[in-house]
């Protein structure tokens, strides 16, 4: 589930505003930073996980103002390479601020115990996060299917120009755009610090995972952003049992498997 | 450049290059490594530059070039020309394949496949520790040797012996690329470029041709990968991770795509850059973002074309704006 999270807000971005985002996976970390410093500051773990999204949305819509909204209508190849350049200045400040030891989270009090269905034993704070995740995906659903903004997203993806024409400022959904894509990235950074901690050099390895949900998915999709996630998850779980080593090899060769297969992913648009 | 210059000027031009390197930097090893990574960053500059494709797995065929030159060297010391041309083999056959299947798909598809294929090749050679050394890499690569029979054998020992057979592979390599994007399937590479729709209705086998760059990419990144191994003396694993591929591109990017001579100065800078600034601050890394982030913006072409434009600005000639699709 959180690998949908990973690809979901890369897929709205992408779908929406037809920009690569390279930094994601750096602004991925980046929540999981600012998640351990609000933890650190407050000592309260649902106050890191309720602000980080909000603080990372912030740095987003910065970073939109000042960059990104440059970057629309180059080519794609150009978005990518300065996208680069944002995630390695990102990540250095990451190192400058927090120093190149990964700062470690811990789970909180409530959700240290394990769950036991018969006699399949899960981690509690685990299931939280399949919990909170699909929580989200609904908010989401609801947000980009039901509301006028979704509507307005929606429509823009499929063609900006007129919905500009119809009255509606583009540059402002692209910025809302922007920062609730990142700010999905956040959480999912997040959600994850007391699995993983926050590591600086894990940006590279979400981005990685973040482009294989969304391509499996099909770019812009939000269903196959889920779905995506899904596949991604399951694989992984599987290879895992049955050849632990091989689980991001098997990862890799289904996502090309799928590309040469299905050219726009499982539920891209051409 | 309108018109093609003569091949003597190149190889006159480079050996410059070579020669001058050396002289005018603090080591041979730097040296070297900058005409390593000029090559491979012209093998870079071969599918971005004058296709427009952009590759995220160029580290593929500069690790394979390395795991290719250590093998042989550790297992059958074959000497210097074998060992090189076994490595071009390698690379074009490896880029063969990641062509075959990633020219099907177009824009972000396609790096994205580039970059599953370069991930592929990192997980396996990771896995295949008995052969590879894994995570540790590769150790104890020997430097090939070159023998001319009865007379002598050169052994590439000292630092500086290998930088003039490095230069000697460089000058050639440079030479037969400028040659290549100069002559008639360069054009239609270019043309590929600028309007694939309509190369493909002028009847080139646009497919073909995007295969065929992508063999030349991958057999000059694999012979600047068998260079890095020899003079490590060691393939490490790292050759094949994202960093490389990213490395690369950005030397080609920031010298100026659609130049050779860009992309030996986009090597020459970065690394120089490199040396200088690591010593000096450990976060260098953010500058090179910065400076990623300013060349892509507002000097498209690269270090080369600004380059251009302001000597062609002085002429007082007129340049069409054209890399702005870089």
């Amino acid at each position: 589930m959180i690998y949908f999270l990973m690809g979901v807000g890369l897929t709205i971005i992408f779908g929406m505003m037809n920009f690569v985002n390279f930094a994601h996976g750096v602004l991925y970390t980046l929540g999981a930073y600012f998640c351990f410093q609000f933890i650190t500051m407050t000592d309260n773990f649902w106050v890191g996980l309720l602000v980080t999204p909000f603080a990372v949305g912030a740095f987003a819509y910065l970073l939109e103002r000042v960059l990104i909204r440059r970057l629309y209508k180059l080519d794609h190849a150009v978005q990518i390479l300065i996208t680069i350049g944002v995630m390695l200045v990102i990540r250095e400040a990451i190192l400058i601020i927090w120093g190149t030891v990964p700062k470690p989270v811990s789970t909180p009090d409530l959700l240290k115990g394990v769950m036991v269905f018969g006699d399949f034993v899960y981690p509690q704070y685990r299931l939280f996060i399949v919990a909170a995740t699909s929580l989200i995906a609904v908010a989401l659903w609801y947000l980009l299917e039901k509301t006028k903004f979704g509507i307005q997203v929606r429509a823009g993806s499929e063609n900006p120009k007129m919905v500009s024409l119809l009255g509606i400022n583009t540059e402002r959904l692209f910025a809302i755009t922007f920062v609730l894509g990142v700010a999905l990235a956040g959480i999912a950074g997040a959600l994850l610090t007391p699995i993983r901690g926050a590591d600086a050099f894990a940006g590279l390895e979400a981005l990685g995972i973040a482009f294989v949900v969304v391509v499996i998915g099909g770019m812009g999709s939000f269903t196959g952003a889920l779905i995506g996630g899904l596949i991604v998850g399951l694989v992984q779980s599987f290879t895992a049992i049955i050849w632990p080593e091989g689980a991001n090899v098997m990862i890799y060769s289904v996502m090309a498997a799928i590309i040469l297969l299905r050219p726009n992913g499982l539920f891209g648009r051409a | 450049m309108s018109a093609n210059q003569p091949i003597y000027i190149h190889l006159l031009l480079t050996a410059v290059i070579a020669a001058v390197l050396p002289i005018v930097l603090p080591s041979y090893v730097l040296a070297t490594e900058i005409l390593i990574f000029a090559m491979a960053a012209i093998g870079c500059n071969l599918l971005l530059g004058y296709t427009g494709l952009l590759s995220f797995g160029q580290a593929l065929f500069f690790g394979a070039g390395a795991y290719a030159a250590g093998l042989l060297s550790i297992h059958y010391n074959l000497g210097l020309v074998p060992t090189i041309l076994a490595s071009i083999l390698t690379g074009a056959v490896l880029a063969v394949i990641v062509g075959f299947f990633a020219i099907r798909r177009k824009g972000i598809y396609f790096v994205m496949l580039t970059l599953a294929f370069a991930q592929l090749g990192y997980y396996v050679a990771f896995l295949a520790e008995p052969i590879t050394g894994g995570e540790d890499g590769l150790l104890d690569v020997v430097r090939p040797t070159f023998t001319i029979p009865f007379v002598t054998e050169f052994k590439f020992a000292t630092d500086t012996s290998f930088y003039i057979l490095t230069s000697i592979v460089f000058v050639l390599i440079f030479v037969a690329m400028q040659r290549l994007v100069d002559s008639p399937l360069g054009s239609v590479l270019k043309a590929i470029k600028q309007n694939e729709a309509r190369a493909e209705a002028i009847g080139y086998q646009v497919k073909l041709y995007k295969i065929a760059v992508f063999a030349f990419s991958g057999a000059v990144t694999a012979v600047a990968g068998t260079f890095y191994a020899t003079m490590l003396r060691f393939a490490p694993l790292s050759n094949i991770d994202i960093e490389t591929s990213e490395v690369i591109l950005f030397m080609c990017v920031l010298g100026g795509l659609g130049s050779l001579y860009g992309s030996v100065f986009g090597a020459i800078i970065f690394l120089v850059a490199t040396d200088i600034l690591a010593d000096l601050w450990p976060r260098w890394m953010l500058l090179l973002g910065l400076l990623l982030i300013i060349v892509m913006l507002y000097l498209p072409g690269g270090l080369s074309e600004a380059t251009q434009k302001a000597i062609s600005k002085l002429r007082g000639s007129d340049i069409k704006k054209e890399g702005s699709h870089a």
